[in-house]
C-alpha cells in the first residue's frame, strides 16, 4: 500500500475542498435515503414474518360472489375427517370500525374450552377467566386499542354499536401485549358469544376455520383436497401469505429503487459534468506531475483513490445517519410509505436488523455507479498532453 | 417476473458493464486495425492513450465481477425463499433451463478476464508494448463472452417464475433427476476419486518437469475433475450425508462458510496455473513463479477436501 | 549523452491551424555540459525541452538519451525515465501552495513508494544544501519568493537526476534571486550534471561556465 499516494490523494481532495464536500454531501444523502428505505423494509418484513409464524397453517373461508361470507360451523367436522388434518378450529372474529377515531379494531372471539390457535392467546386464556368475562360483559384489549380508546375518552369501557342500532356496553377487564407490536395493537379479545352479538351473527356460523396439519409438507395437498371438497371455499395457507408479503415488499422497495436509480443517474451526471470541466489549476497540476515523472497510471491511481475515499466517507456517513434515523428516531414519514394509513396506525418499534446482505446490496447499488461515472473524466485528465505546462 | 432490489442492482451493473465494455470493444477494434508501435502518427499516440482507458475499464469490470459472483449466489439464495421447492441457490439456478449455462459462463469469464489482466501486466512491462494487439484481439472475444453472459443473466431473472415448482438440490443432484448434468451421477465413486488424485499427481509431475503445455492441460483437467469430485464425493462428506451433493449449500453458515475457502483456493490454484502457462507460452524466458503459486493453492485445496472423508472415517470407522 | 536527430514537431497536423514548432533540428549534448537555449517566445525552445524530457513525441525524427530511444517509448516508460533521470525547474515554480516544503519536495518520488527513512535523509540533505532546514514543515504559501525558489530546485534534485532542465527560470525573479539561482546552477554543474536552460535572460549568455549557447528562431537553429 503506497501510503504516500493515499496521502497525496487525500490532500488533493482537500485542495478542491468545496467540490469534494459537495459531492460527498449529495452522495451521503442518496445513500441515506436508499439505506433508510432498505432498513425500514427489512425491519417491517421481519416483524411481519414473526407475525406470520404464529398464523395458522391453513385457513378455510367461504366465498360468495367473490366476497367473504361466514362459513357453516358444521364444516368443522367434515374437515376433521380429512387425512392429515390434526385440528380444525372455528374462529369468530371481525373488524369493528370505530368511526370517531377513524380506525378499525380486530375483534376476536375466544371460547375458553377451544384450543387456541395462537400461543399468545393461549397465555391470555390461561390468565383470564373468559366465562367470567361473558357473564360480566367484559373484554381484554391490546395496548394500541387502549390508547385509542383513552384518546377518545373511553376509560374502562366501550359502547359497541350493533347492526340493529342498539348499543352494547362492554367493560375492559385488562390490557395485553402480544409477542410483536403488530399483533397487540388493534386486537380486542372477548367471549365468543359477545362477538356473535356485536356482529349480529347466528350461532351456527363462524367467520372461518383454521386447520393444523401433521406434516407441513402436506399443506399444499390438503389445501387442494379442501378446494375439491368444498368448491365454494377459499383456502389460504401459510406459505402463500409469506410469499405474497415478500413480493409486496420487494415490489415496493423495487419501485423506490427505480426512482432512486433515476436520481442517482442525475447525480452522477452532475458529477461527471463537474469532473470533466476541470479547472486550469487542476490541469496544470496534472501536467506538473507528469513532468515530474508520474505515469498516466499513477495519476489514474490517485484519482481512483480520491473516488474511493469520497465513496467510503459517503457510504459510512449515509449508513450511520440512516441507522440513527430508522432505529433511534423510528423513521418518521418514511415508514408510512410501507405501512399505509388504512389500519390503526401501529405505533410499533422497528426491530433492529443489520445484515451483511443488505450492506452489500447498498454497496453494489451505489459505489460502482460512482466509480463508473469518474472513469472517463479521470482518464481524460490523466492522459492530457503535458507539454503545455512548459509554457 | 419479479424485481427484488438485488435483481435491480444486478441489472444496473450489467447495463453499466455492457456500456463500458462496449467502449473498450470499440477501442479494441481500432487497435487491432491501426496499432503500429513504430508510427509517429498522431493516431498512434491517441491509440496508446485509448489503450490505457480500455485497460482501466477492463480492470474495473474484473474487480467487480468477483464479489458480484458471490452476490449473485446470495441473491439466488434469497429468492429461493419465494420460489416453491427451492431451498437454496441451486434450486433457483436450475429452475431456468439455461441457469447452469449462465453460471458456467460466469466462471469462464472470470478466468478470461483474469487472464487478460495477467497478459496486460506483461504487456505494460515491455518497452515495445508487443502484446497490445494480441491483448485486444483477445478482448474482442472476451467482450462477446461477456455480452452472452449478461444477456443470459437478464433473461434468467426475467424468466424466474414463482408459480413453477422446482426441484431442490436434493433431487437435482441425484441419479434420478433428469437435469442436463445428471449423467455425471452414473460415474461410480471410486472412479471419480481415483481420477481426482491421478490428475493431482499429473500436476505434481508437470510441476517437476516444468513443461508449460503439460502444466496447462493438467490444471484444466484438475479443475474439471475437482468440481466433479466435489459434487459427487467430497461434498457428501462435508454434509455427512451420502445423498447431499449440492455445491452451494456448504457456502452457508451451517458449514462454517468452508465453501468460500474451497472455491477460492481452487480458483487461485487453477487460474495461476492456466494463465501462467499460457502466458509463459506466449512470452518465453519469463520467471516461472506461477508454478509455485498454483501448486500451493492446489495442494491446499486437495488437503481441505481430503480432510473431510478422512476425518469422517476416523470418527466413524466406515465410509459413507 | 543526449542526441536529437532530425527533429520536426508539427502541431495540429493536417488542420487549418497547423504549426511547425521545430523544423529538422539535429543536436547533441555531452554529459555534464551546460547548454543555454536562446530565443524569443515561439521560437521552439519550450517544445525542444519537452521533447528532450520525453513529455511529447516528435512528428519526425528521434530523441536518444544514453542510448535509449525515448521518443519511441510508451508513456509508462517515459515517465519512469523522467523520474530517474530528469530534474525539472519551472518558470513559476509550480509548487503546491497548501502543502509543506517536505510534501512538495517528495512529489516526484511518490509513485515509487520509497522507503520513508531513506527519503527523509535525502530531503534533509537537500534542505541543508539550500539553507532551508528550518522550513521543512512550513507551508509553501508562507515562504518568501527566494525560499520557494530553493524548494522548487530541491524538488528537482530529490531523485538525483543526471539531467536538469529549466524553462525560463529567472523570468519572474528579481536581480538578487537571479544571481542566487546562477550560483546554484554553478554548483550543480560542478557535480557533472547535464544542464539545459531555455531563457532569454541575458544574464546567462556570458557566463564563463556555459559550454554552449544555441539560438533558435522559428523552429530552426540560427547559430551555435
Amino acid at each position: 500500500m503506497n501510503h504516500f499516494l493515499i496521502g497525496f490523494s487525500i490532500s488533493s481532495l482537500l485542495r478542491r475542498g468545496s467540490k469534494s464536500f459537495f459531492t460527498i454531501f449529495i452522495f451521503t444523502i442518496l445513500i441515506f435515503l436508499l439505506s433508510s428505505i432498505l432498513f425500514i423494509s427489512n425491519s417491517i418484513k421481519e416483524e411481519l414474518f414473526i407475525t406470520l409464524k404464529s398464523l395458522p397453517q391453513i385457513t378455510v373461508q367461504k366465498l360468495q360472489a367473490g366476497r367473504h361470507k361466514n362459513i357453516e360451523i358444521s364444516k368443522v367436522d367434515e374437515l376433521l375427517k380429512l387425512n392429515g388434518v390434526q385440528s380444525a378450529i372455528p374462529r369468530v372474529w371481525g373488524y369493528y370500525y370505530f368511526e370517531r377515531a377513524g380506525v378499525n379494531f380486530s375483534v376476536v372471539g375466544i371460547d375458553s374450552f377451544d384450543k387456541q390457535y395462537k400461543k399468545s392467546f393461549q397465555q391470555i386464556v390461561k390468565d383470564t377467566d373468559f366465562d367470567e368475562l361473558s357473564k360480566n360483559n367484559t373484554m381484554v384489549v391490546g395496548v394500541g386499542v387502549k390508547r385509542v380508546l383513552e384518546e377518545n375518552y373511553y376509560k374502562d369501557f366501550f359502547n359497541f354499536v350493533k347492526p340493529n342500532g342498539e348499543l352494547k356496553k362492554i367493560k375492559i377487564a385488562s390490557t395485553f401485549k402480544g409477542s410483536t407490536s403488530l399483533e397487540s395493537n388493534d386486537i380486542i379479545l372477548m367471549p365468543k358469544d359477545l362477538v356473535l352479538e356485536i356482529f349480529g351473527m347466528s350461532k351456527d356460523e363462524v367467520t372461518d376455520i383454521v386447520l393444523e396439519v401433521a406434516n407441513p409438507k402436506e399443506i399444499q395437498t390438503i389445501s387442494k383436497k379442501i378446494k375439491n371438497l368444498f368448491p365454494d371455499t377459499r383456502v389460504i395457507n401459510n406459505s402463500d401469505l409469506r410469499v405474497s408479503y415478500q413480493n409486496i415488499f420487494d415490489y415496493k422497495s423495487g419501485m423506490f429503487l427505480a426512482l432512486f436509480i433515476v436520481s442517482a443517474f442525475t447525480f452522477f451526471m452532475i458529477v461527471y459534468d463537474k469532473a470533466s470541466g476541470l479547472s486550469s489549476e487542476e490541469k496544470r497540476e496534472i501536467g506538473i506531475l507528469k513532468a515530474l515523472g508520474w505515469k498516466i497510471d499513477d495519476i489514474l491511481k490517485s484519482k481512483f483513490f480520491e473516488a474511493f475515499i469520497v465513496s467510503f466517507i459517503s457510504f459510512l456517513s449515509g449508513i450511520i445517519l440512516s441507522l440513527f434515523f430508522v432505529y433511534t428516531l423510528q423513521a418518521p414519514i418514511l415508514r408510512d410509505i410501507f405501512i399505509g394509513y388504512s389500519r390503526l396506525k401501529p405505533d410499533f418499534d422497528l426491530p433492529f436488523i443489520l445484515d451483511f446482505q443488505t450492506l452489500s446490496l447498498l454497496f453494489f447499488l451505489t459505489i460502482p455507479l460512482y466509480i463508473a461515472a469518474i472513469i472517463i473524466p479521470s482518464w481524460r485528465v490523466a492522459s492530457m498532453n503535458a507539454d503545455e505546462v512548459m509554457r | 417476473m419479479f424485481l427484488t432490489p438485488e435483481i435491480i442492482a444486478l441489472y444496473t451493473l450489467d447495463i453499466i458493464f455492457l456500456v463500458f465494455a462496449f467502449f473498450a470493444f470499440v477501442i479494441s477494434v481500432q487497435i487491432v486495425r491501426y496499432w503500429d508501435m513504430d508510427s509517429t502518427d498522431e493516431r498512434q499516440y491517441k491509440l496508446e492513450k485509448k489503450a490505457i482507458l480500455a485497460a482501466t475499464i477492463i480492470k474495473y469490470i474484473f474487480v467487480l465481477k468477483i464479489p458480484l459472483l458471490i452476490f449473485f449466489a446470495f441473491t439466488c439464495d434469497k429468492i429461493s425463499g419465494v420460489i416453491t421447492g427451492a431451498m437454496c441457490a441451486a434450486g433457483v439456478v436450475n429452475s431456468v433451463s439455461f441457469g447452469l449455462e449462465l453460471f458456467v459462463f460466469k466462471i469462464i469469464n472470470l478466468y478470461v478476464f483474469g487472464f487478460w489482466l495477467a497478459l496486460h501486466v506483461k504487456d505494460m512491462a515491455d518497452e515495445k508494448l508487443s502484446f497490445t494487439k494480441l491483448k485486444f484481439s483477445i478482448f474482442i472475444v472476451a467482450f462477446i463472452l461477456l455480452v452472452i453472459e449478461i444477456l443470459y443473466e437478464i433473461s434468467f431473472f426475467s424468466s424466474l417464475d414463482i408459480d413453477k415448482i422446482v426441484s431442490c438440490c436434493g433431487t437435482l443432484f441425484s441419479v434420478a433427476s433428469s437435469s442436463s448434468f445428471s449423467f455425471i451421477f452414473k460415474i461410480p465413486n471410486p472412479v471419480v476419486v481415483s481420477a481426482f488424485y491421478i490428475t493431482f499427481s499429473m500436476l505434481i509431475i508437470a510441476n517437476f518437469v516444468k513443461k508449460d503445455s503439460i502444466f496447462l492441460i493438467a490444471n484444466i483437467l484438475f479443475f474439471i475433475v475437482s468440481i466433479l469430485s466435489l459434487i459427487l464425493f467430497f461434498g457428501t462428506y462435508i454434509y455427512e450425508l451420502p445423498t447431499h451433493h449440492c455445491p452451494f449449500c456448504f457456502l452457508q453458515r451451517d458449514y462454517y462458510y468452508v465453501g468460500y475457502i474451497i472455491y477460492i483456493t481452487l480458483f487461485m490454484g487453477t487460474f495461476s496455473g492456466i494463465s501462467g502457462s499460457i502466458l509463459a507460452m506466449i512470452v518465453p524466458n519469463q520467471k516461472k513463479s506461477f508454478y509455485k503459486t498454483s501448486m500451493i493453492f492446489n495442494i491446499i485445496y486437495v488437503l481441505i477436501v481430503s480432510t473431510y472423508p478422512v476425518v469422517y472415517y476416523i470418527k466413524n470407522g466406515v465410509w459413507l | 549523452m543526449i542526441e536529437c536527430k532530425n527533429i520536426t514537431k508539427i502541431f495540429n497536423q493536417n488542420r487549418p491551424d497547423e504549426q511547425s514548432a521545430l523544423k529538422d533540428i539535429s543536436l547533441s549534448f555531452a554529459k555534464g555540459e551546460f547548454i543555454v537555449l536562446k530565443g524569443a517566445s515561439g521560437s521552439g525552445k519550450s517544445t525542444l525541452l519537452a521533447l528532450i524530457a520525453a513529455l511529447s513525441k516528435p512528428t519526425l525524427g528521434e530523441v536518444i538519451v544514453d542510448g535509449k530511444r525515448i521518443s519511441k517509448m510508451p508513456d509508462n516508460f517515459t515517465a519512469l525515465f523522467r523520474r530517474e533521470n530528469i530534474g525539472f525547474i519551472f518558470q513559476k515554480y509550480n509548487l503546491i501552495p497548501t502543502l509543506s516544503t517536505y510534501d512538495n519536495i517528495i512529489v516526484p518520488m511518490i509513485p515509487s513508494n520509497p522507503d520513508e527513512k531513506e527519503l527523509d535523509k535525502q530531503v534533509d540533505k537537500l534542505l541543508e544544501m539550500f539553507f532551508i532546514t528550518d522550513k521543512k514543515n512550513a507551508i509553501i504559501k508562507n515562504l518568501s519568493g527566494g525560499e520557494q525558489q530553493r524548494v522548487a530546485i530541491a524538488r528537482a534534485l530529490i531523485n538525483n537526476p543526471s539531467i536538469i532542465i529549466a524553462d525560463e527560470p529567472t523570468a519572474n525573479l528579481d536581480a538578487k534571486l537571479s544571481l542566487d539561482f546562477i550560483d546554484i546552477i554553478k554548483k550543480l554543474k560542478s557535480e557533472n550534471r547535464t544542464i539545459i536552460i531555455a531563457t532569454h535572460d541575458p544574464l546567462f549568455f556570458d557566463l564563463p561556465f556555459v559550454d554552449r549557447v544555441i539560438e533558435l528562431k522559428n523552429g530552426e537553429i540560427v547559430c551555435f
